[in-house]
């Protein structure tokens, strides 16, 4: 890996700083700003989420299990619009795309899951590869409204010319999910110690999705190519002027988000057994951008705590007396107070925050 | 004879299809092109116009939604539908000039996305609001009764009479539109604005003024397109955001910021739709006219109508 040596000599540049100054503030950031750390944090996040979620919060299992699938699309997302500045108003197709993908692989190819994953994931690549290539030839409201046509497309497409496949309008229902490496029944119980915290085999595989996942985009974005991304997010221009292929970079932006969403995708389709047709409405990329912002753009762990917060809201709130009929109002109002007031999300708030009491950190 | 006639059916129902589009994507294109402004909530506009118009003309019994369990349990002053024609546009322009000066105006110098942002952002609001308030039930729209019914039209025989009207109220909104930009004085200072609004200053004209008109005429078109569309289908708080989609394609196929392009390019996609259901391909309607967008798109990104500066 090219960008090794580049982290190592970062770390050791943090320790030192930090044995001088020595301040609260710099040994946080040093820690932080360490891989196995982040991977670390999300570790013990997964695992005792579902705990705390359901014993203190009124939520189950199996809303942990979906925040944690919309979290991984969300960090997908969020490398497109928080680090490279694209808004893509398209990205239920590759979220819809490869839950249909890996559905009918699963019904007519193999039900292992990993390659039900596999089928998905490959398949949100490719048709980003080629929405992409199409959309991205222009920036700003163009590249929204084109991918906002594509996804369209795709969802008309589905609905009836298509049907014969995915089964229109009633959502693809014939999903078969065998048992996981052929011996773990995913859809079951885990054994003892774990089930302290857990207490649901599909989850546990979301979860160590999630922790790749995390692990993944973290790597890509402390990386030299993260960092491309980062630049054309502050000034295309000038990044076309150091000599970088701008459009490249976008292109690649635009895939690896794609992946995320296809890993995320092909998940939901194991988690429910089905694939909705709504899955690809031009909504569905809306509440993945509500999720994201909502969250944090530019931060690694903001989408995911904004997917938690919309699903918590959707599923719990909702069910609320008084509430209840307002919860996406609720949610719209929130929304359109952080795009004015917080551009980073609440966990951009928090980041704030947190930078007032330890003391900043510029990056 | 015969294709003649079914010739001209397809044409005039494509007229009428695209004549919505056309509305929409006028106020739109001019909001974009002028005020630099991508209004995701114009969606939103033609919502609260559809409903609104259902408030003037008619009295529709509710059986849903927050207004029922307070005891409201009709909706609507049974004014007519010409009232609805009046009132529902000064109420929208109003709304569009709040919006501007309230929302859009603080968003002016902050990139695309914010503002994409925001208005989707504001629809949403919209669309809930209305939907917690009168239910997510479809609520029919009358016609009204001096346009309802059949009318015989040569070589074309029997036409529905409210389609021909829908072409009649756009034709006659848009041309006076195209009046206003093209032959006024405000027109003259809200092209140059368009083109130069930093020159346009510099000469000492003050633009904010004629900004916040623009808005308005934009969102008062989207309104009086709820209105005008609303008969053709039934109002549910989902129509905004449904129309929302081939407004935008409209606008960008046209040329942003150019009227003629938006009527030519809502005309074609209203054509191709009609076209496609009555050869038999239903199913590829919706299709059909976002691959025709989407190629439009590929070989000429500023719409058909459009000039290379105007790409980003």
């Amino acid at each position: 890996m090219s960008d090794e040596p580049r982290d190592a000599t970062a770390t050791a540049a943090a320790d030192a700083e930090a044995e001088v100054t020595g301040g609260l503030g710099d040994r946080w950031a040093s820690f932080r700003d360490r891989e196995i750390s982040t991977v670390l944090l999300t570790v013990v996040g997964v695992a005792v989420f579902p705990f705390l979620f359901n014993n203190f919060l009124n939520g189950y299992t199996q809303l942990a299990t979906l925040i944690l699938i919309y979290g991984i699309f969300a960090v997908g997302f969020d490398i497109l619009l928080g680090y490279t500045g694209l808004l893509s108003f398209g990205h239920a197709v590759f979220f819809g795309g490869a839950a249909y993908a890996a559905g009918i692989f699963s019904a007519s190819v193999s039900s292992s899951p990993l390659l039900v994953l596999l089928a998905g994931t490959v398949f949100a690549v490719l048709m980003a590869w080629i929405v992409g290539f199409l959309s991205l030839r222009r920036g700003g409201i163009y590249f929204a409204i084109l991918t906002l046509t594509f996804g369209q497309m795709s969802f008309y497409l589905a609905a009836s010319p298509l049907a014969f496949l995915t089964n229109g309008e009633n959502g693809f229902t014939s999903v078969d999910i065998g048992h996981l490496l052929g011996v773990i029944d995913i859809h079951g119980g885990v054994p003892f110690p774990l089930s302290m915290l857990v207490d649901n085999m599909l989850y546990v595989f979301v979860a160590v999705m999630t922790v790749l996942s995390v692990a993944m985009a973290n790597r890509i974005l402390h990386s030299p190519y993260g960092t491309v991304f980062r630049a054309i997010r502050e000034n295309e221009r000038r990044a076309e002027f150091v000599g970088l292929d701008v459009w490249r970079y976008k292109l690649m932006a635009f895939i690896i988000s794609a992946a995320f969403a296809g890993i995320a995708g092909s998940l939901f389709t194991i988690e429910g057994n089905y694939v909705p047709l709504q899955s690809l409405y031009w909504t569905e990329s809306g509440r993945i951008v509500i999720m994201t912002v909502l969250g944090g753009v530019g931060s690694l762990f903001g989408p995911l705590f904004g997917a938690g917060l919309y699903l918590y809201i959707e599923n719990i709130v909702s069910g609320f007396e008084t509430l209840g009929p307002f919860w996406h109002l609720i949610l719209g109002i929130v929304f359109v107070v952080a795009v004015v007031l917080f551009p980073n999300g609440i966990w951009g708030g928090i980041d704030y925050v947190r930078d007032m009491v330890v003391g900043g950190e510029d990056e | 004879m015969t294709l003649l006639a079914d010739i001209l059916t397809i044409l005039l129902n494509g007229l009428q299809q695209g004549a919505i589009y056309v509305l929409l994507a006028v106020g739109l294109s001019i909001i974009l092109g002028t005020l630099k402004f991508v209004n995701f909530a114009h969606g939103a506009l033609y919502l609260v116009g559809a409903y609104l118009g259902l408030f003037i003309t008619g009295s529709v019994p509710l059986n849903d939604g927050q207004l029922v369990e307070w005891g409201i349990q009709s909706y609507g002053i049974g004014l007519g539908f010409i009232a609805a024609l009046v009132i529902v546009p000064i109420v929208v322009f109003v709304i569009g000039l709040l919006m501007e000066r309230f929302l859009a105006q603080a968003f002016y110098d902050r990139p695309d996305t914010d503002q994409i942002l925001v208005t989707f952002g504001l629809a949403i609001i919209v669309q809930e609001l209305l939907r917690a308030m009168l239910g997510g039930n479809s609520q029919p729209f009358p016609q009204p009764s001096w346009a309802s019914g059949p009318i015989a039209l040569p070589v074309v025989g029997n036409f529905p009479r409210w389609r021909l009207g829908v072409i009649a109220i756009t034709a006659v909104l848009v041309l006076g539109v195209y009046a206003l930009v093209e032959y006024t004085d405000f027109g003259l200072i809200v092209q140059a604005g368009t083109l130069d609004d930093e020159m346009v200053r510099l000469l000492g004209i003050k633009l904010s003024r004629p900004y916040l008109v623009v808005f308005g005429i934009g969102a008062a078109l989207a309104g009086v397109a709820g209105v005008v569309g609303g008969p053709l289908a039934n109002v549910n708080p989902n129509i905004g955001t449904e129309q929302l989609v081939p407004a935008f394609l409209t606008v960008v196929i046209g040329g942003v910021g150019k009227i003629e392009g938006a009527v030519v390019a809502g005309l074609m996609l209203g054509t191709l739709q009609v076209l496609l259901i009555q050869t038999g391909y239903a199913a590829w309607s919706q299709v059909g006219i976002y691959a025709l967008a989407a190629i439009i798109l590929l070989v000429r990104p500023q719409g058909l109508l459009g000039s290379e500066v105007d790409v980003s």
